[in-house]
């Protein structure tokens, strides 16, 4: 039942008279409404009190650690959970829950120390044995958007209360602490993995800056500051996260001050933003890309035409799109021409390949090649093979991305250009996802579609090409035993220098095999006020909705 | 009233239903794939955890078992469990409910009666100035969609003015008593209630109106007038009577009519009702929320029909006598 209607009727109001009232009242109140301005909560109250007060379109999905899925849920948990390092405000790791910790020469066993004042939100302390039944629990059932990163572990040791071990069966250079969120095993000890799949978490007790308020279904989610947290206290007294169902009445409402910041806006309100007094509307380096996939299955059930499995047709394809251009016309500019799979954002992780080595706006070099390699022109113009079977792929897009149908577009004139006919066909992104994944028998020769980090760290946007993740995230079937390798050492190098070197091979192999044409790197837009709450960091990734908290425990009232 | 005719209808209902409940499982559970998939490639599942969710879901079933657990289910008044929020759907769409029937309750009420209201209005001034006024604005505001209105109406009064909020049913995290959140809601619902007005007030204003017309000139208003029946008397008693057949069933396709608009302004308004519920359904694959949502709609067209149909027996003596 609807909780307003439960409220009032404990106050003796039943359903009809709250109709009524709420009938009569929709006129009346328009008398009382004209008298003054809309106040929201937060504007009027001391600095205090003040409520930090965010608008996203995004709902969350959930708010149980083990099972959420969105990144508004992310965005939420992050602040009622702890991990046991975190990142901070210029994304390297930090200590979070756990104070210092020491990795052993094998980089294997990563012992961390807990801080002795950390309690949950029920006042219980936080000790090792919450930590050790947290990774035994996510790597056991494999639970969680942190599962991934526990693939190789063995077990947890607590060393007393405060002190927890942790081992895996291979040295882990990305350090999973930053990614499991530690959780009470005196509420979560009880249950059943499918009763923690199950688990609602109606009211998460965590060990994180801010405690869990009320989550209103389709309105909004508010937290309020936890007075005994291990950390500097933050600013806000409370922060609510206010979904808008429509992204103009969103950007409408932080002009008007109803709202202090904006987790994602569209280029063209963005636009419309930049002249607004007392607004910043801010574009940052965002941690993900859109891509072409080509079906490169070698299975023999697979329909994808075959023409796509030699290297030169890719590299073709790849040479002849202007990704400046692409950037310039789908992104309306607010992005970068891509290259390999790690964008910039990721720092020294970035392969850099050189211009003048670039799969990149260069029709004469595709023809070269393409002529080279066997394929004359055919006499409507598109290109065969040595048995006369033409260069003609299916290209398929989701329909409500606008930019990647815009780009669709432009592919399709591009390829036409240099003699490979494409038929873009439109698709809701479900379909797509379902024919894309048909790992069986995929029906399918090219789309366009996009992923996003999950984590700063490299590891993860390259374990989706590999050989085991076709079936799982591997969307073009690339299937390469040298890469496999390049990626399983880096993820066991314990020396920054040398991982950042198999990295970059990784990359550049990836590149070179052109399953992937990356279009784009495109940019976090964001916007926030200037005169509500002040100190806002642009960071990579995003001012907020990022892998880091560390603006909301950072900004101060104004 | 003649059991016949009840019983007749009542059957009818529930073939109807029974066939709009078959239609709504089929409907999303033909579309090719798995909505797990699309969730494990957002949420980074690995094998072993897409089967676990599929199994949680009830998908690892054959479409027919899933039926008959579907029907099953339903009859016990258990509507499935919606992928996204790990809540039995019944739970998820109790609150959407609540709210939907607010809005839509609210802005019926006052449309149908302004609708009557304009329609006596322009009937009993037949041709003359008021009622072109009437005629040519309710058809102006009737082309307009929803949302466009809407939109116009954010426009004005949270850009401009900034007197009324345009987003929400309630201000988030106020802390007032019981009659401050009262009004605080009740300061949400003028705006999208107000929309649906404007919009759909013409469709009761204009039957009214072409209803009376008719009535106004058979031959026992004649009587009436030639028998000095006052003239306040034959409209509103006389006439609106005999002109409301139409209307009741004009009221009965509109309550059908109006959930499905009010997905427009709910998205517009951001109001937490069915409509934002469908909407966010929709783009994240939620299909048990869809699937009930859809059930509600059928059920409460259904009912509108039937009970306008009892309706007629009350109203018309030609229905209760045949």
């Amino acid at each position: 039942m609807n909780k307003k209607v439960e409220a009032l009727q404990a106050q003796g109001i039943s359903r009809r008279q709250f109709l009524t009232i709420g009938a009569a009242s929709a006129g009346a109140v328009g008398i009382a409404a004209l008298s003054g301005p809309v106040q929201s909560a937060g504007a009027t109250t001391s600095s205090a009190q003040r409520i930090l007060r965010v608008g996203w379109t995004t709902p969350p999905d959930l708010l149980n650690p083990f099972t959420f899925t969105s990144s508004a849920s992310f965005e939420i948990v992050s602040l009622m959970y702890d991990t046991l390092l975190e990142y901070d405000v210029n994304l390297k790791s930090s200590a979070g829950l756990a104070q210092s910790h020491t990795v052993s020469a094998d980089g294997k066993t990563f012992t961390y120390k807990l801080r002795s004042n950390a309690t949950w939100h029920d006042g219980k302390p936080v000790t090792a044995a919450d930590v050790k039944f947290t990774f035994d629990t996510t790597a056991k059932n494999n639970l969680g958007q942190a599962a991934w990163s526990l693939g190789e572990y063995l077990s947890s040791r607590v060393v007393d209360t405060h002190t927890v071990a942790i081992t895996y069966k291979k040295p882990q250079a990305f350090d999973p602490a930053l990614a499991v969120f530690i959780v009470p095993q005196h509420i979560w000890g009880s249950m059943s993995s499918s009763q923690i799949q199950s688990n609602t978490n109606p009211k998460p007790v965590g060990s994180g800056p801010y405690r869990f308020k009320k989550w209103a279904t389709g309105q909004y989610v508010q937290v309020v500051r936890n007075a005994s947290w291990w950390g500097v206290a933050p600013h806000a007294a409370g922060i609510i996260w206010n979904e808008f169902a429509n992204a103009d009445v969103m950007t409408q409402s932080l002009a008007s001050g109803s709202v202090d910041i904006l987790t994602e806006v569209p280029a063209v309100l963005w636009n419309g933003l930049k002249s607004k007094p007392g607004v910043k509307a801010a574009e940052m380096e965002s941690f993900s890309f859109h891509h072409i996939g080509f079906n490169v299955s070698k299975a023999k059930t697979s329909k994808g035409n075959s023409l796509l499995l030699d290297k030169t047709v890719r590299q073709a394809l790849s040479y002849s799109l202007n990704r400046a251009q692409l950037v310039a016309l789908a992104l309306a500019g607010h992005g970068l021409p891509g290259s390999v799979q790690l964008p910039p954002s990721f720092g020294d992780w970035h392969e850099n390949i050189p211009k003048n080595q670039r799969f990149d706006n260069n029709p004469a070099k595709a023809k070269k090649i393409l002529a080279k390699a066997g394929y004359k022109v055919g006499s409507n113009g598109i290109r065969v093979d040595k048995h006369g079977k033409p260069l003609q792929f299916r290209l398929i897009v989701i329909q409500t991305t606008d930019e990647d149908v815009l780009a669709g577009q432009i592919f399709v004139k591009a390829a036409k250009a240099v003699g490979i006919s494409l038929t873009l066909e439109t698709l809701d992104s479900t379909t797509l996802g379902n024919i894309v994944y048909n790992s069986a028998a995929p029906d399918w020769d090219i789309f366009i579609w996009g992923w996003d980090a999950n984590n700063p760290d490299p590891d993860y946007l390259l374990s989706i090409d590999l050989t085991s993740q076709i079936g799982g995230n591997n969307d073009v079937f690339y299937s390469n035993p040298a890469y496999d390798a390049l990626y399983a050492q880096q993820a066991v190098a314990m020396n920054r220098t040398e991982r950042i070197n198999l990295v970059h091979q990784a990359q550049k192999m990836f590149y070179e095999d052109a399953a992937y044409c990356v279009m784009w790197y495109q940019s976090k837009l964001q916007a926030y006020r200037t005169d509500t709450w002040q100190g806002w960091k642009e960071i990579r990734g995003g001012a907020v909705y990022n892998f880091t908290r560390s603006n909301y425990l950072t900004v101060k009232p104004k | 009233m003649n059991a016949r005719y009840f019983v007749r209808k009542l059957s009818t209902l529930v073939v109807t239903l029974f066939l709009t409940v078959s239609f709504n499982f089929l409907l999303f559970h033909v579309l090719p794939g798995s909505p797990v998939q699309l969730l494990a490639r957002s949420g980074h599942y690995d094998a072993a955890a897409k089967a676990s969710l599929t199994k949680l879901f009830g998908l690892n079933h054959g479409l027919l078992t899933q039926y008959f657990i579907y029907l099953k289910n339903m009859v016990q008044g258990d509507l499935g469990f919606s992928y996204t929020y790990r809540k039995p759907v019944t739970t998820v769409l109790g609150a959407a409910v609540g709210n939907t029937v607010l809005l839509v309750g609210t802005a019926t009420a006052i449309t149908v009666f302004i609708g009557i209201w304009l329609g006596v209005k322009a009937a009993s001034r037949a041709n003359s100035l008021t009622d072109t006024a009437i005629t040519v604005t309710s058809l102006t505001l009737w082309s307009m969609p929803d949302f466009f209105t809407g939109m116009i109406l954010i426009f004005a009064a949270g850009v401009w003015t900034h007197v009324l909020p345009i987003s929400g049913i309630e201000t988030p995290g106020l802390t007032v008593g019981w009659l401050g959140h009262l009004l605080d809601i009740a300061k949400h619902l003028i705006l999208p209630a107000l929309t649906l007005m404007l919009v759909n007030a013409a469709e009761f204003s204009l039957i009214t109106r072409n209803a009376m017309v008719d009535v106004m000139v058979d031959d026992y208003m004649v009587t009436a007038r030639a028998k000095g029946v006052a003239k306040k008397v034959i409209v509103w008693h006389h006439a609106l009577r005999n002109a409301l057949l139409p209307i009741v069933t004009a009221t009965a396709l509109y309550v059908g009519m109006v959930l499905g608009g009010a997905i427009q302004v709910e998205t517009v308004f951001s109001w937490p009702g069915m409509g934002l519920l469908i909407y966010n359904s929709v783009e994240q694959r939620d299909y048990p929320v869809l699937e009930g949502c859809f059930l509600l709609f059928a059920i409460a067209v259904i009912a509108t029909n039937f009970i306008s149909d009892i309706l007629y027996q009350v109203l018309d003596a030609r229905v209760r006598n045949n």
